[in-house]
């Protein structure tokens, strides 16, 4: 489903975000892309994305060379990858449902299918009483909840979601850890970035681990940090070697 | 629905930023009405030189001791002149009731020409086959025998040919520079809009809106103002259309220029095409650098 090769990113001024990544993906797992801050989380999924261009290497997402795809070929990448931000990126102007519908309006569905898709994904998100709210009425927790609707009301094949729960409390978090979770069960691929140890020790699942730009450890039903590998006796990591 | 989207998203940008707006509308209606008078001016000095072109004539008048054998001589000479297309002999008698009939009022004038009609000497009156081949006439004319003075309206007709020129040469600068202002006041317009809405357009781009479907409100936009601005200039002008012809011209009949409505409308098709392609310049300027991928 992912499929990274090589893959090094180096931006104008010599910084190196991403160093020779090569990471594997496949359909329906849940994925926690972990590591300090300007470790290179955020970088990788926007590169995923083609927000920005490779220096090096190879990717391919949901069947797409996204590193050799041609510019006007970007927007049918990005609508089967569903995409979710720590600041949420909603619409101030526009209603909860109006928000969410826009994702399938900007894409050219029909009117009677962003009737029927809206509701149900709002269903699915609990917000169905609040379709008619605006963003600014909703709580931190329940605004990322519209979010992650609009990503996945056009069941994208992949969720790619930035610290989605970076500026909500740990209890709100939890309900939105479930939400992806249940997304993951039906199918869809999650990789998530972010930093928050207690969410990723209590999933257990895989857990990829970047430190300066490398890929420091990948292991399935992981933890945040190799310490708590240890303690939890869980299974021997994929890439032992890369630790240093 | 997406026409309508695309639609309801320009309406959108330009009711942003009412005043900019205004200001790039204004910009391509000052342009466009002068284009369009300018057109209609010259229009009129045109038909003014082709009413020249037929009445014009090169007088020579000649002297009072040129003898019947000579006079015949002089016309068939001319007459065999590849640029004369007529000749025709006015005697003393005739310019005396050609005299006559113009100042028919002015009973001193009359007298002092009854008096001594030797002051009206006979002439030539000479057809050119084009108006504009009137000085090679005047020249060979002048060294013939016989000749007292070559005289043709040559001062009216280049004076009209100057005019017209100088009309255009002022029309097309000063529609230069209000043309390329009103491109920049529509890019601007587009930019404020682009900026007012970029965190939407971040969003579309992120949920996979295609780049032609982010790009086309913005360019509709520009069309509209261009448009906009190009409809009332064509209406001003249609409006005001009598007056502007009469501007430069030397006619005295109001009637003469009436201009065809088939012509009118097909100039102001041309300038509506025109403010649309400015509006478009506007936008694709406007959007340089934006909304790439």
């Amino acid at each position: 489903m992912i499929r990274l090769e090589n893959v090094t990113k180096v931006y104008d001024g010599g910084t190196v975000a991403v160093r020779d990544v090569d990471l594997e993906i496949e359909k329906g797992e849940f994925v926690f892309l972990v590591g300090p801050s300007g470790s290179g989380k955020s970088t990788l999924i926007r590169l995923m994305l083609r927000e920005e261009p490779v220096t090096d290497g190879d990717i391919w997402v949901a069947g797409k060379h996204v590193t050799k795809l041609p510019s006007w070929k970007i927007p049918l990448l990005r609508r089967s990858v569903g995409t979710v931000f720590q600041d949420f990126k909603l619409l101030p102007n526009k209603t909860v449902q109006e928000n969410v519908a826009f994702a399938l309006e900007v894409i050219g569905r029909p009117k009677h299918v962003v009737r029927s898709q809206v509701p149900q994904v709002l269903r699915l998100v609990g917000l169905a009483a609040k379709a008619d709210r605006m963003p600014q009425q909703l709580s931190g927790g329940e605004q990322q909840r519209v979010s992650i609707a609009r990503a996945f009301v056009n069941r994208p094949l992949i969720l790619l979601a930035d610290e989605p729960t970076g500026n909500l409390d740990p209890g709100t978090s939890v309900g939105i850890m479930r939400l992806l979770d249940r997304i993951n069960r039906t199918g869809t691929t999650v990789v998530m970035a972010t930093h928050d140890h207690a969410i990723v020790n209590a999933m257990r699942r895989r857990v990829v681990a970047l430190d300066r730009g490398g890929v420091v450890r990948d292991e399935h039903q992981g933890t945040y940090d190799p310490a708590e590998v240890a303690a939890s006796a869980s299974p021997a990591p994929a890439s032992p070697a890369a630790e240093s | 629905m997406r026409l309508q989207y695309l639609f309801s998203q320009a309406i959108a940008n330009l009711r942003r930023n009412p005043l900019v707006v205004v200001s790039a509308v204004v910009a391509v209606f000052v342009m466009l009405m002068l284009v369009f008078s300018a057109t209609l001016v010259r229009w009129s000095i045109d038909k003014d030189i082709g009413r020249w072109d037929d009445n014009v004539r090169v007088i020579a008048f000649l002297t009072d001791d040129l003898s019947s054998e000579d006079l015949a001589t002089l016309t068939a000479e001319v007459f065999s002149w590849e640029e004369v297309d007529e000749v025709v002999y006015f005697s003393k008698a005739d310019a005396f009731d050609e005299f006559r009939e113009l100042f028919e009022d002015d009973e001193v004038l009359l007298n002092v020409v009854e008096d001594d009609p030797s002051v009206l000497p006979a002439s030539l009156r000479i057809k050119p086959v084009e108006a504009g081949g009137y000085s090679a006439i005047v020249d060979r004319m002048v060294i013939q025998p016989g000749v007292l003075k070559v005289s043709a309206a040559e001062e009216a007709i280049d004076a009209l040919v100057a005019r017209s020129n100088s009309m255009r040469t002022f029309a097309v600068t000063v529609s230069f520079v209000l043309g390329a202002a009103a491109v920049v006041l529509i890019a601007n317009t587009i930019r404020m809009a682009i900026y007012a809405r970029r965190d939407e357009i971040g969003i579309m781009k992120l949920v996979g809106a295609g780049n032609w479907f982010v790009r086309i409100p913005f360019l509709l936009e520009g069309l509209i103002e261009g448009v906009a601005g190009a409809a009332l200039a064509a209406t001003v002008v249609w409006i005001a259309h009598p007056s502007i012809v009469q501007m430069l011209s030397t006619f005295s009949d109001p009637g003469a220029l009436d201009v065809p409505t088939l012509y009118l409308l097909q100039q102001s098709l041309i300038v509506l095409a025109f403010g649309a392609a400015t509006g478009l310049l506007g936008s694709v300027f406007g959007m340089w650098g934006f909304l790439r991928d």
